[in-house]
């Protein structure tokens, strides 16, 4: 049985103190409140100022905000019957319309990237395709994607493709660069005995090597789930019909704050989502991988 | 003692503030004059004469309206449309208080292909959304009698900057609306592009207005009068110097297209299509003009159709514009938007 000392000062900057878990718990959610009260406190007093004050909306105006994105249908589509079934007024609404679209874009552009996972290894792997791409993909590393942006425009026109191709150039250079350097990490001893035992080209480099930095991959593709989003808005943002972004720049030019900030954490969930998706996969498909 | 303690007191006096006021402006045909009012002297002249002093800050055209809105500015350029839609839909009470120009061709429709304003249903339209871009496209297909056509517009929501190589590089888009100098540089560069309209047909319905708070006009101390008189007094002598002649004209010019970094010629360019009101009683006679109602009639439609006015805004009345004529469009208690000829007839009469 352990004993509770009282909290003292002195823990604060005590590296062995083991604090209670009703404390650490508590304590996390500090800032979230901290965030709370100050955006409560700044839009109270502004609208003391100005009733109808847009820049940070009461509570009830995203309230309303948040009603209108997930009930309403977007603006440019045909109002529905506010009687219908409330899973059909779900589907036509402007929130649904605009993240099936972003999402078609996401994925599409992660499925691209599946080859330069590949690419990377194979780097690693085969001195000769390490011969003929490395240097290339470490100058293509250091273009500043967005700058490329117009060419993009010319090249593959202006509606999906410039935009799935911006998140993909963007992304993929990274992603080859550091597959190659987990991989190249695999012991050489490793491979060696792998040969000794027989093995083939393909198995050293699908079922020693791929297989074991798997896990270390997922989570090269988790850190970049993040400048992908990123790239996303950026091209969605510049010239777009549909989609989060398109939402938001729209609605930023008369200052709908009240539908921005609901899809802003709307966008923070869904990636929050998804990298608690891929970090659960990656516990699941190799227990055997204890990260440093 | 006494004496010391006088002259202490007198010099407290002496260094109390003077009142600072910042207009902002972003780069337009109609708008550069006001940097080449500030750095010509003619400001300082007339903020001078009013005891204040008067920043002028370039901004990109969106910041400007955010500035303006979250009050960190005290005056701003900006077209009818976004003045009721961005303050006054905020909730901050403006007021126009010199009406600078009219758009009269600077905005336009562009095609390819010889397409004609009926052929557009369809196919895909570039343009900034839920600007005037967008108002203007909606007029043309209105005074077409295509109005029952506008829902199968296909909008591409395409930025500013990117407008023109997205539209010159790919012959697949065959139409946008954008404005100058953006027009002029898709005509130069492909001549099988098309005007098929134009905002000259609409007179009168794109204002560039310079726009102050409410609040600001009526300070107390009556420093923010003092300020809008010091502007509007610059303004009218900058406006008169451009549209000139001699020396003095093409220094106003030149300074003006400086602003944007425009060649004289192509600012030239873009003067013929802008409308300036070249004096004050003319300014004034279009605000007080039942004219001026029926354009921003149209407007205000546009934005609260278009949901512009905000999502809690139910009735297009809730954001109502006040005119010099004592008139108001809307409900009386709500009037946002203020059109204010006053400064304008007094530079008439020569009371400035």
């Amino acid at each position: 049985m352990t004993i509770k000392k009282p909290f003292r000062p002195g823990d604060l900057i005590d590296i062995q103190v083991r604090p209670v878990r009703l404390w650490t718990q508590s304590l996390s959610w500090l800032l979230f409140l901290a965030g709370i009260v100050l955006y409560a406190q700044f839009s109270i007093s502004r609208h003391r100022e100005n009733p109808e004050d847009r820049v940070v909306p009461s509570l009830n105006q995203l309230v309303q905000g948040v009603k209108a994105s997930v009930l309403e249908p977007a603006e440019e589509d045909d109002p529905i019957d506010s009687n219908a079934a409330l899973f059909e007024r779900l589907r036509h609404s402007m929130l649904w319309k605009d993240t099936v679209a972003s999402a078609r874009r996401f994925f599409i552009a992660l499925a691209l990237l599946l080859p330069a996972v590949l690419l990377g290894l194979h780097m690693a792997v085969f001195p000769y395709a390490d011969a003929v791409f490395l240097r290339f993909v470490l100058f293509l590393d250091k273009i500043i994607a967005l700058s490329l942006l117009p060419i993009l425009f010319i090249v593959f026109g202006i509606e999906e493709w410039s935009k799935i191709m911006l998140m993909v150039i963007g992304v993929a250079p990274t992603l080859i660069l550091d597959t190659c350097n987990i991989s190249r990490s695999v012991p050489r001893e490793q491979i060696v005995k792998a040969f000794t035992l027989k093995s083939t080209n393909a198995d050293v480099a699908y079922r020693v090597i791929l297989k074991q930095v798997m896990p270390q991959i997922i989570n090269s593709v988790r850190l970049n789930l993040k400048p992908l989003a990123l790239f996303l808005f950026a091209g969605e943002m510049i010239a777009s019909t549909d989609g989060l972004a398109y939402r938001i720049a729209i609605m930023r030019r008369h200052m709908g704050m009240d539908i921005i900030l609901p899809y802003l954490l709307w966008v923070a969930l869904l990636l929050f989502v998804l990298d608690s998706l891929l970090r659960f996969a990656n516990r699941r498909l190799h227990p055997w991988f204890q990260p440093l | 003692m006494a004496v010391l303690f006088a002259g202490l007191w007198s010099q407290a006096g002496w260094a109390a503030p003077t009142p600072t006021f910042t207009v902002g402006w972003s780069v337009y045909a109609g708008w550069n004059p006001y940097y080449y009012m500030a750095r010509s002297g003619i400001l300082k002249r007339w903020a001078d004469k009013y005891g204040v002093i008067i920043k002028v800050q370039r901004f990109d055209y969106a910041a400007s309206l955010d500035a303006f809105v979250a009050k960190n500015i005290d005056a701003c350029t900006m077209t009818n449309m976004e003045a009721l839609d961005m303050p006054a839909a905020a909730g901050v009470d403006s007021t126009a208080i010199i009406l600078g120009d009219y758009s009269n061709g600077n905005d336009a429709v562009l095609v390819r292909n010889s397409l004609k304003l009926s052929d557009l249903p369809g196919k895909p339209v570039l343009l900034v959304q839920k600007t005037v871009s967008e108002y203007l496209l909606e007029r043309a297909m209105d005074l077409n009698g295509l109005s029952g056509q506008l829902s199968r517009l296909k909008l591409l929501n395409t930025s500013d900057s990117d407008i023109v190589g997205a539209f010159l590089g790919n012959k697949g888009n065959q139409v946008a609306v954008t404005w100058k100098p953006l027009v002029s540089e898709i005509l130069a560069q492909d001549p099988s592009v098309k005007k098929v309209f134009d905002s000259s047909q609409i007179p009168g319905e794109i204002l560039d207005l310079l726009v102050v708070r409410s609040e600001v006009l009526q300070r107390s101390d009556g420093s923010g009068a003092r300020f809008a008189k010091a502007v509007t007094g610059a303004w009218y002598e900058t406006v008169a110097q451009l549209t000139g002649s001699g020396a003095v004209a093409s220094a106003a010019i030149s300074g003006s297209a400086a602003a944007s970094n425009d060649s004289v010629d192509s600012y030239k360019e873009q003067l013929k299509t802008t409308h300036l009101f070249t004096s004050p009683q003319l300014a004034a006679q279009f605000a007080s003009s039942p004219d001026l109602k029926q354009k921003m009639e149209l407007v205000r439609q546009f934005c609260f159709r278009h949901a512009l006015l905000g999502q809690n805004i139910l009735s297009v009345d809730d954001v109502a514009i006040a005119y010099p004529d004592g008139g108001v469009q809307g409900k009386k208690d709500r009037v946002r938007l203020r059109i204010d000829a006053s400064y304008s007839q007094m530079a008439a009469q020569g009371k400035l």
